[in-house]
């Protein structure tokens, strides 16, 4: 069956954000197999984030400079136009926190049906989506047959190179619907200097008393430096004064969720593993084959967490 | 200002959720239900919305097995007035839930709506929006914190990597919240049983809605085996860490 | 003895102080009277003979600080026969002729003591002028953070003490130097009063004239200061040796480990100082500020600002501040204004130390709990408590972990554990939150059912039916929660069919045995798996073939030590596998705790803490010099002390184990 694909772009502080990308690979194929074409609605982009899009057939563009800063009713008005415009069969949505803002409006607006959490979506005569829920403890494949649909996917879904090309791509420019201005952007706040807030990180390089001093923290340190991570910590280290409490994870400390945490020299304590099990991926290095992190590790490695910090810095410097 | 929370149940996700013998949703022996976790933030910040500036709070939710105890639990927390709507098919997705809460509250439901930024069970969107949506009234989710104004709030809504952006909303609106300014108060249990002896849960019965329009066709837990899958050295961590997509 | 004018001065001086005293008592009758109802006057004349004894013995105080106390029963003993003095002192004043000097048989006994006993009360208050002022132990002092009444931040104790030193050197010091005077003045010395015989030879110049002034001197030093200081004891800590024996008799004779009910289901606990029931405000006119029971609490000696000791003090100056007003029916302050702060309520693991120790029968922990129960009422727990608080609510154990896992431990066993609610069983095993969610602890059920099984025993669990017994959860103040918990167990229990029941955690048994009694009779008879291991040892259905051999220490666990009692049957257990058994300077009533009761095991350590009290035990046990296990009968221990041993640092030098640890490897099974 034939359609098209629509694609939201994300940008902020005046760059296009990885989803993206992603959406745009998986927008990409997904119009290939509906023998359509795939838009990117850019919506207070600029001239360089157009050009970024090259791998869209058209990028459209509804606003500029004044609309830089996200404003769910804005944004929310000029998508509809672009769906209202170009009537795509799916329209692709980022799970996250401008998406989540924009996607279940307009399905109601629509009155499209709206699948969210996706983590794979399949075309042909009929789209099939799974969607990741249950803190990711169950997929859900979901039958949303021929009609038009919209799919908010969850960040990392599909590999952003597949959506990166440059290139000049069509441009066309789509006049911006008047807003009732009941949604006013004042600021961004960033997040305050000082201390790390290892809550708000999406990896995070945890260390355990396999560290061994005080002084060995530096070796952890360098890795979170090169991974763009924060370095977190067990108790012990922290009782030893060697990290201050924002740091520790755990039962007395804090629950963290990122995306990656890379736990070195930590045994998995239940205290500890009460803070961290929600990770998205836990990578676990250990002398000790039989130590319970293991158990909840998605992967493991049984080496010295000296090593590994060592060559991981250097692998990842040299890219 | 008059607020509305909604509550919704979702599965605890401590227990080890089983898929039942159709393959399509949770085997309800392996499901027990609580108060999602983000309601209960909805609720903590509307509540601190009223001791802050006064008004009322209203709560409202779907009736189920214990669902009284929820309610009565918001009421010894501080809400006003708690209403029940029964009849509502619990596992009907955000679209029906939105269509049932928007005619249970006539389309109303105060200055401002309050629920939670996500569920562990939404397959069809997020309530708020939804709702937000239907009663043609602005939304804003991920929200970790409300200051009242003059027939407005300002809110923060937190974007990727701790940056938070401020927006000023006319009310009435919706809010999705992602955290409450405090963690969401403890109910003694001593308090919920006196709220139990004297206060009442209003009901309502539900408004025919048009649920999501499709199926579930498969549910299955994700494709991880027991334990942790053993690499070989640093390149094959470096393959991980690429393929999560973190370097 | 005394002239016309100096009797008449002295009755109306009696006349005068007696009326300001009466005053400063009345009122401390009416504010203790303003306390919460509690039931204290039943067997009144049992309870204050039985008082009597253990006064008259010293039996309170010695419980602790056997020097201090040694001295102080000089103190004692003299003051205590100085009531007769004092009669015969103002017979000897006010009717002419009498003396004891010279008289009969009775006379001259009377003599002696009042001569030894005299000297006594010197030496003791001397010993303890010197404790205080020059050697001032760390134990009179508290932790920095620990929240104090301005008086006694400024040396309030201080100088009460120095008042009340002064004033008990000059009562019988005067009096002593009377005696010594009147003896030179009659000429010779009294083989019956030996220390004054032996000072009055000082005196032998003076003219009869300057000894005769000097008798009267001393006369009223001794006497006229004794009436000059009735109206200061109401203000002073002095007062304990009148309120004292009062608390004493009027003690709690409920088991230690049953809570107080709740009175007021509204307002269940202690806002303000008249909230707390009567014993509790009697409680701080008794306390003699002696800090025996900060010593003994694990809070203040792990850093915290917690003092059981500043508590009762501050209740003390408060009172005295307010005292007017509060007689007459005004507001009284909070407690948590004038008393204590949050972070020293939530600091207390209720071990009870503090008032096993006090030797004035004091109950500084009721307070604490009485103010958690106001907190919690008012929703104001500490964030992670509240979380485990929900956790226990909705799935009735403490770690959120779902209730249909509580019995997963059992899987690895090669034999099914009966289900109790499905088939009858001779003993009926609750297992409690730690032994079923906690790994180590896990380990150790594993062990204890092997062992049983091994014995033939016919047991079964409540698997998914059980929740936790609420022990702490009554602790932390909820008592809603508790008694919902308690509830849901006692339906699960009443539905199953058993002869025993018996548990792997001391919490679980105070609840059962102490506070399930509104839920059923039958619960009282729980038994701790220690005493049920010593009995199947001893009628021979646990064979223990190997003798172990090794040094081991043993740790009581307060809630079944201290509170129920339970010291031997554990130590008999490790006995009879063969490991010699070491003591710990703090043992039985004495254990010190691990820190972990009260609920403290889901609260985060307090910023200010130094040494957490499962790091001084462990300490403790390592000075014993070689031993190898660190024995524990308690799943809240294991986990407290494995991971002591461990932060500091000292794995490898000794073990943490289970008693049933020792009686598998006894027995050889797998
Ligand atoms: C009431 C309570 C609350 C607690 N709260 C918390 C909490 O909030 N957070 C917390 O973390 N803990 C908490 N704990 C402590 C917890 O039980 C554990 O003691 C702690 O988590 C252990 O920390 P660890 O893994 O760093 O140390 P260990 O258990 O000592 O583990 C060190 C690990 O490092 C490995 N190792 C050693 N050398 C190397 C090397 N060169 N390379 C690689 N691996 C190596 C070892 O094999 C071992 O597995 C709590 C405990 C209690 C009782
Ligand atoms: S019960 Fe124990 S911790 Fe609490 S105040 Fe008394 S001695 Fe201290
Ligand atoms: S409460 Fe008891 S132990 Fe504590 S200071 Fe007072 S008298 Fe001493």
């Amino acid at each position: 069956m034939a359609g098209d694909v629509l694609v939201l772009a994300e940008h902020f502080g005046g760059s296009l954000g990885d989803i993206t990308f992603e959406l745009l690979g998986m927008g990409k194929t997904l119009a290939g197999e509906f023998g359509g074409t795939c838009t990117v609605a850019l919506i207070g982009g600029s001239d360089a984030m157009a050009e970024e899009l090259g791998g869209a057939d058209l990028v459209l563009r509804l606003g500029g400079e004044e609309l830089a800063d996200f404003n769910p009713e804005p944004y929310g008005e000029a998508l509809l136009a672009a769906i209202e415009a170009k009537a795509p069969r799916v329209v692709l949505i980022g799970y996250t926190s401008m998406g989540m803002d924009l996607a279940s409006t307009l399905a109601v607006k629509t009155g499209r049906n709206l699948a969210s959490s996706c983590i794979r979506v399949e075309g042909g005569e009929r789209i099939t989506t799974t969607s990741q829920l249950y803190g990711g403890k169950m997929d859900v494949r979901s039958d949303l047959g021929t009609a038009p649909c919209i799919l908010s996917v969850l960040a990392g879904s599909a590999p952003a190179d597949a959506g990166r090309h440059d290139g000049a791509p069509t441009v066309e420019n789509l006049d911006l619907p008047a807003t009732a201005g009941r949604v006013r952007f004042k600021r961004f706040i960033e997040p305050e200097a000082g201390d790390v807030d290892i809550t708000a990180q999406d990896i995070l390089v945890a260390i355990g008393r396999g560290i061994g001093s005080k002084d060995d923290i530096e070796v952890a340190e360098e890795l979170a430096e090169a991974l763009d991570a924060a370095v977190a910590a067990t108790r012990p280290i922290v009782d030893a004064g060697w990290l201050p409490k924002t740091r520790q994870v755990g039962k007395s400390g804090l629950k963290v969720k990122p995306k990656v945490y890379l736990a070195l020299g930590v045994s998995g304590a239940p205290e500890h593993l009460e803070g961290m099990k929600g990770a998205a991926t836990i990578i676990a290095v250990n002398t000790d084959k039989n130590a319970p992190i293991f158990n909840v590790a998605h992967y493991g490695l049984v080496e010295d967490l000296f090593e590994v910090c060592e060559e991981l810095t250097e692998a990842l410097e040299d890219r | 200002m008059d607020m509305t929370v909604l509550l919704k149940r979702v599965p605890d996700l401590v227990e080890d959720l089983e898929v039942d013998d159709s393959g399509k949703a949770l085997d309800e022996d392996s499901v027990s239900l609580k108060l999602n976790e983000f309601d209960d933030h909805a609720l903590e910040e509307a509540l601190l919305l009223k001791e802050g500036g006064g008004g009322t709070v209203t709560v409202i939710a779907l009736d189920g097995e214990d669902v009284d105890k929820m309610l009565y639990t918001a009421l010894a927390k501080g809400a006003d007035r708690a209403l029940k709507v029964m009849g509502g098919d619990p596992d009907g997705g955000n679209q029906a839930l939105a269509g049932i809460f928007v005619a249970a509250l006539d389309g109303h439901g105060g200055d401002l709506i309050l629920t939670g930024v996500q569920a562990a069970d939404d397959r069809d969107g997020q309530l708020a929006p939804r709702v937000g949506a239907l009663l043609g009234r602005p939304c804003i989710e991920v929200v970790t914190e409300v200051n009242p104004g003059d027939g407005k709030v300002t809110v923060h809504k937190e974007l990727a990597g701790g940056v938070v952006a401020e927006y000023e909303v006319d009310l009435p609106a919706v809010l999705g919240i992602q955290a409450a300014r405090q963690t969401p108060r403890y109910a003694p249990v001593s308090r919920v049983r006196q709220i139990q002896e004297s206060a009442t849960i209003d009901t309502v019965t539900s408004a025919a809605t048009e649920g999501a329009g499709f199926t579930v066709v498969a549910m299955t837990p994700p494709e991880t085996g027991e334990g942790a899958q053993m690499l070989d050295g640093v390149d094959e961590l470096v393959k991980v860490l690429d393929a999560k997509g973190v370097i | 003895m005394l002239s016309s004018a100096e009797r008449v001065a002295f009755i109306l001086l009696v006349l005068v102080c007696s009326a300001l005293a009466f005053k400063g008592f009345a009122r401390m009758v009416k504010i203790v009277r303003r306390g919460r109802a509690a039931q204290r006057s039943d067997n009144l004349i049992c309870r204050f003979a039985e008082a009597f004894i253990d006064i008259a013995l010293q039996r309170p105080i010695f419980k602790a600080r056997p020097v201090a106390s040694f001295f102080h029963a000089l103190i004692f003993f003299g003051f205590s026969f100085y009531v007769l003095v004092n009669v015969n002192d103002l017979l000897e004043a006010f009717v002419d002729g009498w003396s004891t000097i010279g008289g009969g048989p009775i006379a001259s006994l009377f003599n002696l003591a009042s001569d030894l006993l005299s000297m006594a009360v010197l030496v003791g208050m001397v010993f303890f002028l010197i404790r205080r002022f020059v050697v001032k132990p760390k134990v009179l002092t508290f932790n920095p953070s620990v929240k104090l009444h301005p008086a006694v931040a400024a040396g309030g104790l201080r100088k009460d003490s120095l008042i009340v030193g002064i004033f008990i050197l000059m009562h019988v010091g005067s009096r002593w130097l009377g005696t010594a005077l009147h003896l030179a003045e009659n000429g010779h010395s009294d083989p019956w009063l030996p220390t004054a015989s032996a000072a009055s030879h000082l005196f032998a110049g003076l003219s009869p004239a300057a000894l005769d002034t000097g008798v009267h001197v001393c006369w009223w030093l001794a006497m006229g200061l004794i009436v000059l200081f009735l109206p200061y004891f109401p203000r002073s800590k002095h007062l304990h040796l009148m309120v004292a024996p009062v608390n004493l008799a009027l003690d709690r004779r409920s088991p230690r480990g049953l809570m107080d009910a709740v009175s007021d289901v509204a307002s269940p606990g202690a806002k303000t100082l008249t909230d707390l029931p009567w014993p509790q405000l009697l409680d701080s006119y008794a306390c003699i500020m002696c800090n025996r029971c900060q010593e003994a609490c694990p809070a203040h000696t792990s850093g915290t600002p917690l003092s059981p000791a500043a508590l009762e003090i501050n209740k003390r100056y408060t009172l005295t501040d307010h005292a007017a007003e509060l007689a007459s029916g005004a507001s009284a302050p909070n407690l948590l204004d004038a008393a204590t702060s949050v972070d020293a309520v939530w600091s207390c693991t209720t071990c009870y130390a503090c008032v096993r120790v006090c030797p004035v029968g004091n109950e500084p922990m009721m307070d604490l709990l009485n103010i958690r129960r106001d907190l919690m009422m008012d929703g104001a727990a500490p964030d992670e408590l509240a979380e485990v608080l929900r956790s226990l609510d909705e799935k009735g154990n403490s770690f959120g972990d779902s209730p249909r896992k509580r019995a997963r431990w059992s899987k690895p066993l090669d034999f099914k554990i009966k289900n109790a609610n499905k088939e009858p069983c001779e003993f009926l095993w609750y297992v409690g939150d730690f032994a079923s969610y906690n790994p180590d602890c896990q380990e150790v059920s594993r062990t204890v059912a092997r062992i049983l099984t091994a014995a033939g025993i016919d047991f079964g669990i409540l698997y998914e039916k059980e929740r936790s017994a609420g022990n702490d959860v009554r602790r932390t103040g909820e008592e809603g929660l508790f008694e919902s918990l308690a509830e849901q167990n006692a339906a699960a229990l009443e539905a199953c069919e058993f002869e025993r029941i018996f548990t792997t955690d001391p919490h679980t048994f105070n609840a059962l045995k102490n506070e399930y009694g509104p839920y059923g009779e039958r619960y009282q008879s729980i038994e701790h798996y220690s005493t049920l291991l010593l009995e199947l040892l001893e009628n021979g259905s646990l064979k223990v073939g190997k003798r172990l051999g090794g040094r081991a220490t043993y740790h009581d666990p307060c809630y079944l030590g201290r509170y129920n009692g339970g010291f031997d049957a554990p130590r008999r257990v490790i006995e009879a596998c063969g490991v010699e058994l070491l003591e710990m300077p703090r043992n039985r009533e004495n254990s010190f705790c691990c820190g972990a009761g009260g609920g403290r095991i889901w609260m985060k350590d307090h910023d200010d803490m130094t040494e957490r009290p499962s790091e001084n035990r462990i300490r403790e046990a390592l000075e014993l010099g070689a031993i190898d296990s660190f024995v524990v009968a308690c799943p809240k221990d294991l986990t407290m002390y494995r991971d002591a041993v461990k932060t500091s640092g000292n794995e490898g030098k000794i073990v943490v184990k289970d008693i049933a640890d020792f009686v598998a490897e006894a027995m050889e099974l797998g």
